[in-house]
């Protein structure tokens, strides 16, 4: 357990009742359920009615249909299935960190819990995989209780000690997902988007204070380019964790910084307004380009911050 | 440049030590150090000015600490002083081989430009004299610090005649006056385009020279592709450039020798800083201090101007 973490504190139940999956629209599981597939199957929903062809069930012909044409008619029907959830948890160094009420990689172990419950309601299923440590941690998606206790394990396990550079990790996971899911479902990726952002900023800074202002100067990160891939067969939702403090530095004086990830020290004079200004602007235009990169992904994009209630936020994005 | 401490300089070790000290204490774990997801973003915006601030100040603390060391060992630089009431006879040819154009623009011509330069050059404080043959020398200036008279003397000469190096140099010595081992240093620059023809013998008077301590420097000017026409007759006017040798090598001075304009200049340079001027040893270790001081001070602003602390 990472020193400061207080856990995602207490989870209403109430509230995670009132709250559903709606955002995908379909599923993919073997069970009848009721999300819409595509193909044909059973269903309740009509999707068609044309004539009867030898090998069709004789249990689906349509008298009425039948009856006014003279010609033999079958009904064809929306399959309906269950869902399949796929939770993706950063669980990198820098998301050990948090100076409001709790740490981000407490709100992302709330949010992967919170996905799991409303995921394994109606026959769904549930599967994880986590990056950003050396070893990830990976569940089958599977359904029922049994489940749940085993993603919440997961989940409690902690975050990477610091000093482990993850290269790539977000983007290999999302491939893996891309490779290990049969059907389309819905992805849930929670991280904070930090990852491959030294050589886009760096490429950044390169151009001088001007670049800062474009999201355009930042490159496409390989994490963006596996979620597009992601975005083509499934439904994603983005849940990007912040801190408040990432986004502004405060007035301290002089400051040693040091990466959790690669370990880089950096000395910077915070008492400098125009260095703060400076790095308020380029905090503001990482997550302008992380935010085009989602939406170019055609991810569901949804901010929650380490301060206030990420359970509201969570559920004012869901339903 | 000499030390007159040279074992001093031993603390110039302290550098590569501190910047070991230094280094070592970058890659020590700082203790006060806040980790920060978004640390990427501030490197960038530091960016390259956060690298010259973390290396200016501990490298002009390294100058100024090189500086310091460099004073205490009590540094010389040799410097070239003009030599008190230093006299120079300037003894030149002007026999009618003179004409000759093999040096652009003619021998006679280019040994008054440079022979001017050569005034316009040398210490204030040097005398100059000067003495110009043909057959026989015929002007004879006495060293004197009033160089318009001398180089008014010197653009007026025309060449006619033949060559009584000899007697010019003679005439030379005997405008530098009795000399003995107090008298201030002296010496003759003999510019000459051919061998001696009339009067005494060069190599007489330069044995003389010597025993006056006088060195002759002798310049040999023109090609051997040098001539004259006289009386409708091209006479080939090679200059003798061994004839002078003896002299100098017999005067305890040194020979040149040059075959165009430039040379002649390059030749009249060397000889100015040689007569002139007297290479003496001066202690510069306050100005190394200064720099130290300067360069400390400059090293304690920028630390704390932009680090807060003191280097």
């Amino acid at each position: 357990m990472t020193a400061g973490s207080q856990g995602p504190g207490e989870i209403q139940g109430a509230l995670v009742e009132a709250l559903d999956l709606v955002i995908a629209r379909r599923g993919s599981g073997a069970l009848p359920g009721e999300h819409r597939a595509n193909g044909r199957g059973t269903g309740t929903e009509i999707q068609q009615i044309r004539p009867y062809q030898y090998g069709d069930d004789v249990r689906w012909i349509d008298p009425a249909a039948s009856a006014r044409t003279g010609v033999p008619h079958v009904r064809d029907h929306v399959p309906e299935r269950t869902l399949t959830t796929w939770l993706v948890v950063d669980v990198s160094a820098s998301m050990a960190f948090g100076t409001a009420d709790r740490l981000k990689s407490d709100v992302a172990e709330g949010v992967g819990l919170v996905i799991g419950r409303l995921a394994v309601r109606r026959a769904g299923r549930v599967g994880l995989l986590t990056c950003g440590t050396p070893e990830p941690r990976r569940l089958p998606p599977r359904g029922g209780r049994t489940q749940l206790l085993a993603l919440r394990r997961a989940l409690t396990a902690g975050v990477a000690p610091d000093g482990y550079v993850p290269q790539d990790a977000l983007a290999a996971s999302l491939r893996q997902v891309g490779r290990l899911t049969r059907g389309p479902g819905l992805v849930v990726v929670v991280s904070d988007f930090r990852e491959g952002e030294t050589g886009a900023l760096a490429a950044g800074a390169d151009d001088g204070a001007a670049g800062f202002g474009d999201p355009a100067a930042h490159r496409r990160p390989p994490w963006a380019r596996a979620l597009a891939a992601l975005g083509t067969r499934h439904d994603v939702l983005a849940v990007e964790v912040v801190d408040p403090r990432e986004a502004t530095l405060p007035d301290v004086g002089h400051l040693v910084l040091v990466d959790p990830e690669t370990g880089a020290r950096v000395e910077a004079d915070s008492s400098s307004a125009e260095l703060r200004r400076r790095f308020a602007a380029a905090e503001l235009a990482r997550r302008d380009a992380v935010k085009s990169h989602l939406r170019a992904a055609g991810a569901r994009h949804v901010e929650i911050s380490t301060d206030g209630d990420w359970l509201r936020a969570l559920g004012r994005s869901l339903r | 440049m000499s030390f007159q401490a040279p074992l001093f300089l031993l603390g110039l070790i302290a550098i590569p030590l501190a910047l070991a000290a230094l280094w070592r204490a970058r890659r020590r774990p700082a203790r006060y150090v806040v980790r920060f997801p978004a640390a990427a973003t501030v490197a960038a915006v530091v960016g390259r000015s956060g690298r010259v601030r973390r290396i200016v100040p501990p490298a002009l603390l390294c100058l100024s600490l090189a500086g310091l060391v460099t004073a205490l060992a009590r540094p010389e630089a040799t410097v070239a002083v003009p030599v008190e009431k230093a006299s120079v006879m300037l003894v030149t040819d002007t026999s009618g081989s003179m004409e000759a154009t093999d040096v652009s623009p003619s021998r006679l011509a280019a040994a008054q430009a440079a022979a001017t330069r050569f005034l316009k050059r040398v210490p204030k404080s040097l005398q100059t004299g000067l003495v110009a043959y043909a057959d026989a020398p015929y002007t004879v200036l006495r060293p004197t610090q009033d160089r318009a008279q001398v180089e008014t003397t010197v653009q007026s000469l025309a060449a006619s005649g033949g060559t009584a190096t000899g007697d010019a140099l003679a005439s030379a010595l005997q405008a530098l006056g009795t000399r003995d081992k107090k008298s201030p240093p002296a010496a003759i620059v003999l510019l000459s385009d051919g061998a001696s023809q009339t009067g005494r013998d060069p190599a007489e008077v330069a044995r003389e020279a010597r025993t006056a301590g006088v060195p002759i420097y002798t310049v040999a000017l023109g090609t051997d592709a040098g001539t004259v026409s006289q009386g409708g007759q091209v006479l080939n006017v090679p200059p003798d450039p061994e004839a002078l040798a003896q002299i100098a090598q017999l005067s305890g001075g040194r020979a040149f020798r040059a075959e165009d304009s430039d040379a002649l200049d390059a030749v009249y340079e060397t000889l100015g800083s040689r007569i002139g001027t007297r290479k003496e040893k001066r202690e510069i270790s306050a100005g190394f201090a200064a720099a130290g001081l300067l360069l400390l001070g400059g090293a304690a602003f920028t630390s704390l101007r932009w680090r807060g602390r003191l280097p």
